[in-house]
């Protein structure tokens, strides 16, 4: 049967190859869409793992009356350094970093100014960064983000005011489009929290201590994020809320806990688009495919009425022709899935080579929305290598899929071969 | 029981015209019988339905002392795969299997040696001096060797009656020669019993038994 079938695919291949053609295309649009689904969600995600956290807390807050000093972005509001010990003892929670991130408006410019901890994770990844010079060895150090350094014509060792202190420029860092929470200007934490403290803007805002902090980025266990999301949400609640509400809409008091899910659906609303899309193109391809097959091998068949009317004379029974048919039928199915499966991986290895960029939401990334002259700013964007792979799942899957398909081709081949009548086929023939 | 075929009282409709009137026949083993009738006459019809390639509408066909006529489609084709060889005039090759798997074909759904299978088709060719010509496919071959193939088919499972429907109609003389000499020797020589249908007065007269059909019946032998 194998070697008949094999005969017949060979002897008619140019009427074969639309029907190998079409499954292979069917492959490749199945692997490569489902693959490409997966990888916007992955890709919605890289801008947590870049930062090698699993929760980031944030507390949404009042907007300053006036642009002047040092302030903290509504969506980045004080928050008790207490809570760090507490945070430390949730299960699960394997490190933490956290900083205090200003908006500094000085007369001559703005500035986004963090102040880091360098001994945490958060601090050893921006210290990483550095281009040139060295980490800031006092509380009058900073270190400058290049893009800003070249647009002020910054230095190395040059001095420079940040709300009306002086540092001194000890290192460049390239931290833009690598970080979600990108700054101008990095300082030590300390330095950051006498700025805040000494901020006269800010206390009018916000109620700021001495050791306040303003952004907690949480490593928790992979198997316990879940676990550990929760008790820091049960930590914090409930908000301190006064009723108002931020620019962004969020609840003024209330705390921002975001996990990759969270981040994923706040800023994946293009690629749920893109998730409908690509199951309405594969549902689309998939039943085309279908009657493409199915008309295609229904003419064939046409063709080799004579054919089957001889097999049934010399003594084929219907079954006999069915089971020829279906080996024919599934020997296409194979090659033309052999053949998807290996432009799959051309396409997938082509894409692979691409890059995605993502664009941070406002919250996690603050600007002030009046300092538009960089609209990029505002929603910074961040830029990756498209994370595509080919999955085993998916040609699985679409294997089911291949084979339902062939399936769906004998069934409906199999009642015309029954009603074949091998007397009258030859009669008319 | 010498008879191979009993028919009794077949009737056969084809559209509108009674193709087929109340015909019985006997075969007996090892005849060589001839159908003459001119064309139209029903000799076809009456061919297709003793070998089990169509039933009729009416009457009975035990062959070999097994009723043929109620049985399912699938006991007829398992029935004419081990019991009937049939030639036809229009030979119905497979344009895309070469000679030996045109010849091979009747064993192709339930062999399971291939080897042996094509041992028994080059043997089938052999008996029709197509030995030299396995692997040409019949577009490559002459009316001759293609009527060639279609009888080495007939025969390769040992059939017990061979069903020949006009199997010289579409050859020159010589040709057409050859082929009745061809079912000659498979009749006297391996014993097998044939059926030939013809419009030929000179192929049918080649015949042991001759019997002529007009209108769907029979009328004389």
């Amino acid at each position: 049967m194998i070697g008949y079938a094999l005969k017949e695919l060979e002897n008619r291949k140019r009427k074969y190859i639309l029907n190998i053609m079409v499954i292979g295309l069917v492959v490749v649009l199945l692997i490569t869409l489902s693959s490409l689904g997966v990888a916007f969600k992955e890709a919605s995600r890289l801008p947590f793992e870049n930062i090698h956290s699993s929760i980031i807390v944030q507390r949404n807050g009042n907007v300053p009356e006036n642009t002047s000093g040092a302030v903290t972005p509504c969506s980045l509001a004080p928050i008790k350094g207490d809570y760090i010990s507490q945070i430390n003892k949730i299960d699960g929670v394997k490190g933490i970093s956290y900083g205090l991130f200003l908006w500094v408006f000085d007369k001559d410019n703005f500035k986004r100014t963090l102040g880091v901890n360098w001994s945490d994770d958060r601090g050893k990844i921006i210290g990483s960064e550095l281009i040139e010079g060295s980490l800031p060895q006092s509380d009058t150090d900073a270190l400058v983000e290049r893009d800003y350094a070249q647009q002020h014509g910054l230095k190395l060792g040059q001095k420079m005011k940040v709300s009306g202190t002086e540092f001194t420029i000890t290192g460049i860092v390239e931290t833009s489009g690598k970080d979600v929470v990108s700054s101008d200007v990095y300082v030590n934490l300390n330095s950051a929290q006498t700025l805040a403290y000494n901020s006269k803007n800010l206390q009018d805002t916000e109620k700021f201590n001495k050791n306040d902090i303003n952004i907690i980025f949480v490593d928790a266990d992979q198997t316990k994020v879940k676990e550990a999301t929760d008790n820091l949400k049960a930590l914090f609640s409930p908000p301190t809320s006064n009723g108002g509400k931020t620019p962004t809409g969020q609840t003024t008091g209330a705390y921002s806990i975001y996990t990759p899910e969270s981040f994923e659906s706040q800023i994946s609303s293009l690629f749920m688009m893109s998730d409908r899309l690509i199951l309405t193109v594969s549902l689309v391809a998939l039943i085309g495919a279908i009657l493409i097959v199915i008309k295609s091998m229904s003419h064939t068949l046409m063709e080799r009425r004579k054919e089957f009317g001889i097999m049934k004379a010399v003594g084929f029974r219907s079954k006999d022709i069915q089971s020829e048919v279906a080996v024919e039928t599934l020997l296409q199915a194979i090659i033309g899935y052999g053949l998807g499966i290996v432009l799959s991986f051309a396409a997938i290895f082509a894409l692979a080579k691409t890059t995605v960029s993502i664009a941070i939401p406002w919250e996690m990334s603050p600007y002030p929305h009046f300092l538009t002259s960089n609209p990029n700013l505002i929603a910074p964007v961040q830029t990756y290598p498209f994370p595509i792979k080919f999955e085993a799942m998916y040609s699985a899957e679409v294997l089911v899929a291949v084979f339902v398909l062939s399936l769906l081709t004998v069934l409906v081949l199999t009642r015309y071969i029954n009603g074949l009548n091998a007397m009258e086929v030859l009669r008319y023939e | 029981m010498n008879e191979i075929i009993v028919a009794r009282n077949l009737s056969k409709t084809l559209g509108n015209v009674k193709a087929i009137n109340a015909v019985s026949l006997d075969v007996k083993k090892g005849d060589f019988l001839a159908i003459q009738g001119s064309s139209g006459s029903g000799k076809t019809t009456l061919l297709s339905l003793l070998s089990g390639l169509d039933r009729a509408d009416a009457g009975e066909i035990k062959f070999d002392g097994e009723d043929i006529t109620s049985m399912s489609e699938d006991k007829l084709a398992l029935f004419r795969r081990k019991n009937v060889g049939i030639v036809f005039q229009s030979y119905n090759l497979i344009p895309t299997l070469n000679v030996l798997e045109n010849i091979a074909l009747p064993l192709f759904p339930d062999s399971r040696n291939k080897k042996e299978m094509l041992e028994r088709a080059k043997m089938a060719a052999e008996m029709v001096w197509l030995s030299k010509r396995l692997n040409h496919y019949p577009s490559e071959l002459s009316g001759g060797e293609q009527q060639r193939v279609g009888l080495a088919r007939a025969i390769i499972n040992d059939p017990k009656v061979i069903f020949a429907d006009e199997p010289t109609g579409n050859l020159d003389t010589e040709t057409g020669r050859m082929i009745m000499d061809l079912l000659k020797k498979l009749n006297k020589v391996k014993g097998i019993t044939v059926v030939m249908v013809t419009h030929d007065d000179g192929m049918a007269k080649e015949a042991d038994r001759l019997i002529k059909i007009k209108d769907g019946v029979l009328t004389n032998e």
